[in-house]
């Protein structure tokens, strides 16, 4: 009996560590290439970073075309230099070659009838994709809260941090629920709570704003109630006696 | 086309615009020796003929057919707004095709009166936007005879870029008091009151120079975009002319949407400080303009400054995180200050102003947040300038007085848009 545990143990030792073998070169390789790459790639977009400032890229572009396809390009880039942007162009793609051949040098490491790498590797792919849907969908989310909220400040609207903090709040429930599909984690219950939650969100923004705006909307339509009653009895607005000019109101501002 | 400091130093002033006030309204028999092509933007028939009337008037030797003793006065009109007949002139019509319809002169106004001066051998062209039938009598003459007429010299025109000074009001160009011109006066030493003038006059060599900037954006197929006129002069180290244009009626702008045009506009201002930077931190000289043409008074009334107020103190309460990425602690603390004041002793004073345009003009360049975002934090804080500046009126301020005052302050405090721009991270207020 105990003889039978050990070799049962021992087998099953003796297969992880098998296993482990076989892959731990892979992921030796998938690391070796991945540096390697990172390291060409910093080496070229030096070399294209030099080249380009030898050449006066940027002062060229920017006498060349000063507002109009440059200011485009310079969006792109935190630095706002487009030499710059074209370097980390460089070495962005040598990373991602690096990440190509790493992963392909882990599937080669596996024989063809492996379970683990049936397994592995397309969470290992998966798992990219949703670091990568988690960043953008932070950014959107940070983007569109801020939009919202200076839009809603110059419309003048009270609760314009709450109507931001809605929206970010929606784009990051939507980032988290997307990532978690991604890596298909959870199943159907990811997508039934994002549903309650997101509909929540909604709901709650619906009565906020609504509510909120009743006296805005009530005010609006008692303008222009009081606007129809006013062009409709005289042209002279009551108040101002005849003769006199009648009181400037802010629409009669000119910013321009 | 690069100034040395050499050049820069030497600039010439803009003119005396109290002098240029004057001069006699009605026509003067100045020789206009040469050429001379006057651009119409599209107007309504109405208003064309109007114009047309008003041009015929201003040159009665070309309406009397004796257009070879005083020059050649040729007007083109844009055929491409209106299928209405083009109304009988004595002067000589030509025609082009534009549809522009923006609030300023656009690139590609340029761009075609360039082409034209150049197909019709002009030696200069006037630029007039919409509404231009209002213009005060004798004032394109008088534009043209500081293009064409010999400078003090005798070598060139008296002035190459002539800007308007119009007699708006308190309450009107508000944007243009606030920002464009303290600004562009502090940063090049040039001094017209109007930056951005619905109207210019432009020598040949300047049609030239701003037709050539224009030829970025149209070729990007942005014919609406906006030049910067005296930014170029100030560049080519070329004479501007400011002469007094009275009262004119302004163009109404497309959209009423404040934050759109205010993004248009300062983004497009702000652009061109960015990309001229080399040039306006080697001016050093300037002379000092005198007192500038009168504003009339409003009516005795003010515009209601409630929701200006509202919409600085929703700003404050909200948009305090935005604005602390781009304006320095001391300027925070000036607008917390100013959002416990009463509405009745609302005052933002002149150095606190400069700061934030200031600031707002250092954000843009670094890209320290998005830039539409940026222009659109810039709002509420202009809105409160504007209420404080109106308020300021209603106590009995000059208000002409005040803009020249903020235009000072932003002179002085140029050092500091200098330090901050050359070493962001160093600088440290």
């Amino acid at each position: 009996m105990l003889q039978q545990v050990h070799i049962a143990l021992s087998e099953s030792t003796h297969r992880v560590l098998l296993k482990l073998a076989s892959f731990l070169p892979g992921l030796l390789a998938l690391l070796v290439a991945v540096l390697l790459f990172t390291l060409i790639g910093a080496a070229l977009a030096a070399l294209v970073r030099l080249i380009l400032h030898a050449m006066r890229f940027d002062e060229r572009l920017a006498r060349s075309n000063i507002f109009a396809g440059n200011a485009n390009i310079q969006n792109w880039s935190t630095s706002h230099s487009p030499s710059v942007l074209l370097a980390r162009v460089v070495l962005f793609g040598c990373v991602i070659l690096g990440c190509i051949v790493g992963i392909s040098a882990l599937d080669a490491s596996y024989s063809n009838n492996s379970e683990t790498s049936k397994l592995l590797l397309p969470y290992l792919t998966h798992s990219v994709g949703a670091i990568v849907i988690f960043l953008v969908g932070n950014l959107i989310a940070r983007f569109l809260s801020r939009s919202v909220l200076i839009g809603a400040v110059n419309a003048r609207l009270h609760y314009a941090r709450m109507l931001s903090e809605g929206v970010k709040w929606l784009v990051l429930v939507l980032t988290a629920a997307m990532v978690l599909d991604h890596l298909q984690v959870g199943g159907t219950v990811v997508d039934l709570a994002f549903g309650i939650l997101f509909g929540g969100i909604v709901l709650a923004l619906a009565l906020a704003v609504g509510l909120g705006s009743r006296d805005l909307v009530s005010r609006s339509i008692e303008k222009s109630a009081e606007r129809t009653t006013d062009a409709s009895s005289s042209s002279v607005p009551p108040g101002s006696e005849p003769g006199n000019p009648p009181p400037i109101r802010i629409d009669a501002l000119r910013h321009f | 086309m690069t100034p040395t400091s050499t050049d820069i130093e030497t600039r010439q002033p803009t003119r005396d615009a109290a002098a240029l006030a004057s001069e006699p309204a009605a026509p003067e028999p100045t020789p206009l020796a040469g050429d001379l092509l006057i651009c119409l933007t599209p107007l309504p028939p109405e208003h064309l003929e109007a114009t047309l009337k008003n041009l015929a008037g201003e040159f009665p030797e070309q309406a009397a057919g004796n257009g070879n003793g005083g020059g050649n006065i040729m007007v083109a009109i844009s055929d491409a707004a209106t299928s209405d007949p083009v109304p009988d002139s004595p002067l000589r019509l030509l025609h082009y095709t534009s549809s522009s319809t923006a609030l300023f002169l656009t690139a590609g106004d340029y761009v075609n009166a360039f082409k034209m001066a150049q197909e019709h051998n002009a030696r200069a062209c006037i630029l007039l936007g919409p509404e231009s039938q209002s213009l005060s009598p004798g004032f394109v003459r008088r534009v043209a005879a500081a293009l064409l007429g010999p400078s003090e010299a005798g070598a060139g025109p008296e002035a190459d870029l002539v800007l308007p000074h119009y007699r708006l009001g308190p309450n009107n160009g508000l944007v243009n008091s606030a920002i464009l011109y303290p600004v562009t006066r502090a940063l090049y030493r040039l001094c017209p009151r109007f930056p951005q003038a619905i109207d210019v006059g432009l020598s040949l060599r300047m049609a030239e120079r701003l037709a050539t900037a224009a030829q970025a954006f149209t070729t990007a197929g942005q014919n609406d975009a906006i030049l910067w006129p005296v930014a170029e002069a100030a560049a080519a180290n070329w004479p501007v002319a400011e002469i007094d244009a009275g009262p004119r009626g302004l163009p109404q702008p497309a959209s009423n949407d404040l934050n759109a045009l205010l993004s248009e506009i300062a983004g497009s201002f702000f652009a061109d400080i960015e990309a001229r930077a080399s040039v306006w931190q080697r001016v050093r000289f300037y002379q000092p303009g005198s007192a500038s043409a009168e504003t009339p008074n409003s009516a005795g009334t003010l515009p209601d400054v409630t929701p200006m107020l509202e919409a600085f103190r929703v700003a404050y309460v909200n948009l305090q995180e935005v604005w602390a990425l781009v304006l320095p602690p001391q300027t925070l603390l000036g607008l917390k200050h100013l959002s416990l004041m009463a509405p009745a002793a609302f005052r933002m004073n002149d150095e606190l102003w400069t700061r934030i345009v200031y600031d707002f003009i250092l954000a843009y360049r670094l890209r320290t947040i998005n830039r539409g975002h940026l222009l659109g934090a810039l709002t509420p804080l202009y809105l409160a300038w504007v209420a404080s500046h109106i308020l300021l009126a209603g106590a009995g301020a000059a208000p002409e007085q005040h803009i020249e005052d903020l235009a000072a302050t932003f002179e002085r405090d140029k050092a500091y848009l200098v330090s901050r721009w050359r070493w962001p991270d160093r600088f440290n207020p």
